[in-house]
């Protein structure tokens, strides 16, 4: 009893600059389930690095790298 | 038509469709989903400083993969930091920065301030949100008080993702404005540390003391750039390489250090505020893996570090996740730390040389290496949660940079090793 | 193995085949023309397997076996269990209006322009044999009365058009596929909001103005699709009967839209709803009004 659709999909396109890099590294979309776990993420864990970097900020001569070095703090 | 056909059959009909398809029901979009992060850190030095600092952050997801970061740090210091000024084989009096009481140090010992404490409390907040296809941008700032100093910050960042999302190019960009306001104020260049003992009465000395002083509190301004280039390189690592720009330009003298000049004996004459220049530019080169190796997870880093104080360092960093079971992991953590020496420090001052135009005693800018040996052990709770564990021993051996301790100061360690233990406990729902 | 063909747009990758006696499309955000290909591919084939199964043209399907054995309780697969009891909500909460064994009524009408209206007589001979509330199901097995037939033709494209979206997401990491459509006919899902923030433009035709207008709408995420009748209809002494038929009278339901579309999650709720709302005639708008859904509406 079901009505016939009577729809033609039509697609309106809308331009937009892609840049197809070509390159032997990297995965493809499908090959990321590894990638995408937690402790792939390079700042998995954000606050262990946030301490870190406060404490040697504080106790050396260098900062930053992972992160921006500046201001913040007047333990150093 | 019977009335109630126009009833609201669409969210009965959904879940029949739902139990159709296999899939959860929807429940409509969810435009705030939160995620947040807690955890406190103890940090112990023997017989030096303890800290305790406390860091929640908390991220809102706004649908369209639009977040906003919040964070709030609280951070509490009490005991004993070394002045810069050496040890000598008699006992020492100083006078606290502030200029208002003294105190004595035992023979043989380095000079610890123990008057040492601080609360600081910081508000950050950024929003990150999608450009264009493959940008991202965000934006944030900060602001950070302490009882001394004041920082208000600025950052923002653009990402721009190629190669089906395997290579991602990123620009930051931080500025941040900080105010020094130490009590007591800014001690001028090499200052002489005064004693009261020295003076008749409290007038001469106030008078003597605030003629070291010549203006309440100065200002730090810098700048930092981020490069970074992210790269997958296969299914099982992912790497990411910085290179940082920190120009900073203002106040970065420490208004508690000292530096000691000492006679040919290494008997200290006097004890002089320390100067250090008011320019900075440092580079940072930033390497980082991420591996997965048979269902353990690596995170090794290297950083150099170098700067126009000719202070250059290498660090590296090795954190090896083994998972134990279906909840638990164990993820034991290496850091090692070497610096050369700021072309300006000097462990102390000789009399009969002429004072240099900048001068810091502090080690923390002097020759050092260091390293941190932890563990980490956490668990994944119900509903997403995670508990976790950490400790760590960090341990800082200064090292002496070819320079010959005259008389009195070869018989005493001017060199002490600094060990901290660290304990931190986070949370995250 | 039905003919593929992959398109390059300018801002997506486009896959054509036909199934289901529709075109049929496969729209891909990323530009990748050998990903396009190997998802169409397992998108035409998953269609084909779904149109094996319920199509009642096919002698040999799951479907026509079950209506030649009616009169008999019949072991049913739990993927045709799962669509019987989908079947059975719809015809309860449209108060028997949606009915998947009233496809018998069709061989009295012949909605084909011409002026062939059934008789009374006609009606009351087959009306007998519609009624899904006549038909016993278990969670395997199937009672259809003798004489009584299915047809899955309303729901079977829906369903496929889910179902295919479905596995093509699988074929990527939680969170990790690219935006994809999945057109069938005009019945289509979207996974998730394209990476650059546009909307997916789909163009409705407007039966009014026939193959000419088409209007186009903006999908993001979710599905849409419609039920209409442009072409199909009988018109006698000036009036226009509906090829949509009510189960209850026999007769086409009057005064009901030329065509609704509905937005909704996925591409099954929003056909149910789309049909539930034709077969309400004159209120269909006010029925649509009450779903608190997007809709679109042609009088």
């Amino acid at each position: 009893m079901k009505p016939t659709k009577i729809l033609s999909g039509t697609l309106l396109v809308l331009m937009f600059a892609q840049l197809s890099a070509c390159s032997s590294l990297g995965v493809k979309p499908w090959e990321r389930d590894m990638l995408a776990k937690d402790e792939m993420a390079l700042n998995n864990a954000p606050l262990d690095n946030r301490l870190d970097d406060h404490i040697y900020f504080s106790k050396e001569g260098s900062s930053g790298g992972r992160s921006f070095a500046g201001g913040g703090c007047g333990c150093n | 038509m019977q009335l109630k056909q126009l009833v609201n059959i669409s969210a009965a009909l959904a879940a029949a469709s739902c139990a159709l398809l296999g899939q959860q029901a929807q429940a409509g979009t969810v435009l705030d989903d939160w995620q947040f992060n807690s955890a406190i850190l103890l940090y112990n030095e023997t017989d030096r400083v303890s800290a305790a600092e406390g860091v929640f952050t908390a991220r809102g997801d706004f649908g369209d993969d639009k977040f906003l970061n919040l964070g709030l740090v609280v951070d509490a210091l009490t005991g004993a930091s070394a002045t810069g000024a050496v040890a000598q084989p008699y006992v020492q009096s100083f006078t606290r920065p502030s200029g208002r009481g003294s105190y004595d140090v035992a023979a043989g010992d380095t000079p610890l301030d123990d008057t040492f404490h601080d609360t600081r409390v910081q508000l950050d907040a950024s929003w990150e949100q999608p450009l264009a296809p493959n940008w991202r941008v965000s934006g944030g700032g900060h602001v950070s008080k302490e009882y001394d100093y004041l920082s208000l910050g600025l950052n923002g960042s653009v990402a721009r993702d190629f190669n089906q999302k395997n290579t991602t190019v990123s620009l930051g960009l931080a500025y941040s404005h900080d105010t020094i306001s130490p009590e007591g104020g800014i001690a001028s260049a090499f200052a002489p540390m005064l004693l009261r003992r020295d003076f008749a009465d409290d007038d001469s000395y106030q008078a003597a003391f605030a003629a070291t002083r010549d203006r309440a509190d100065d200002t730090k301004d810098t700048l930092d750039v981020l490069l970074g280039l992210t790269q997958v390189i296969n299914r099982d690592w992912l790497m990411q390489f910085n290179y940082s720009l920190s120009v900073a330009d203002g106040y970065m003298t420490d208004p508690f250090k000292l530096v000691s000049v000492v006679n040919s004996n290494g008997v200290v004459q006097q004890n002089l505020y320390e100067s250090r220049p008011d320019k900075r530019t440092k580079h940072s080169l930033f390497w980082q893996n991420k591996l997965h190796l048979s269902g353990t997870f690596l995170d090794a880093s290297y950083r150099y570090m170098w700067d126009d104080w000719e202070l250059s360092s290498h660090t590296a960093d090795v954190k090896w996740r083994l998972p134990m079971g279906e909840q638990w992991y164990v993820e034991p953590q290496f850091r090692y730390y070497q610096q050369s020496a700021a072309e300006f420090y000097l462990p102390f001052l000789q009399q009969d040389e002429p004072i240099p135009q900048f001068a810091s005693a502090d080690y923390r800018i002097g020759k050092m290496s260091a390293y941190t040996l932890g563990a980490k052990f956490g668990t994944k709770l119900a509903a997403g949660n995670e508990l976790s564990f950490r400790i760590a021993m960090y341990q800082q051996t200064p090292e002496n940079d070819g320079v010959v301790a005259p008389g009195v100061l070869a018989g005493v360690e001017l060199y002490e090793k600094v060990t901290a233990v660290m304990a931190q406990v986070s949370y995250s729902f | 193995m039905t003919v593929l063909s992959i398109q390059q747009g300018s801002n997506c990758v486009v896959g054509r085949f036909r199934a289901m006696a529709s075109p049929c499309e496969i729209l891909l955000e990323a530009q990748d023309i050998a990903l396009c290909q190997q998802l169409t591919e397992l998108a035409a084939a998953e269609a084909e397997r779904i149109e094996q199964k319920y199509s009642r043209y096919r002698p040999d399907s799951v479907l026509s076996l079950l209506n030649w054995n009616a009169g008999h309780w019949q072991a049913i697969d739990a993927e045709t269990a799962a669509l019987l009891q989908f079947a059975n909500s719809c015809f309860t909460l449209s108060s028997g209006l949606f009915d998947i064994s009233s496809g018998i009524l069709r061989r009295v009408w012949q909605f084909d322009g011409s002026a062939n209206i059934a008789s009374q007589q006609q009606i009351d001979a087959v009306l007998p044999f519609v009624g899904w509330h006549n038909i016993k199901l278990d969670d395997n097995r199937l009672f259809l009365p003798a004489g009584m037939e299915l047809d899955l033709g309303g729901i079977a494209k829906e369903y496929a058009v889910d179902k295919v979206l479905q596995l093509l997401q699988q074929q990527f990491a939680a969170q990790q596929a690219p935006s994809l459509v999945v057109n069938f006919g005009g019945d289509m899902a979207c996974n998730r909001p394209r990476d650059d923030g546009s909307l997916w433009r789909i163009g409705i035709e407007n039966p009014t103005l026939a193959d000419q207008a088409i209007s186009a709408v903006g999908l993001s995420s979710g599905a849409l699709a419609t039920s209409g009748d442009s072409r199909r209809f009988i018109l006698k002494d000036g009036v226009r009967y509906s090829h949509i038929l009510n189960p209850k009278t026999g007769w086409p339901i009057s005064n009901a839209p030329r065509s609704v579309t509905v937005a909704a999650p996925n591409c099954l709720l929003a056909g149910m709803l789309a049909t539930t709302a034709l077969l309400q005639g004159a209120d269909a708008e006010a029925f649509l009004q009450a779903q608190g859904l997007k809709y679109w509406l042609v009088k």
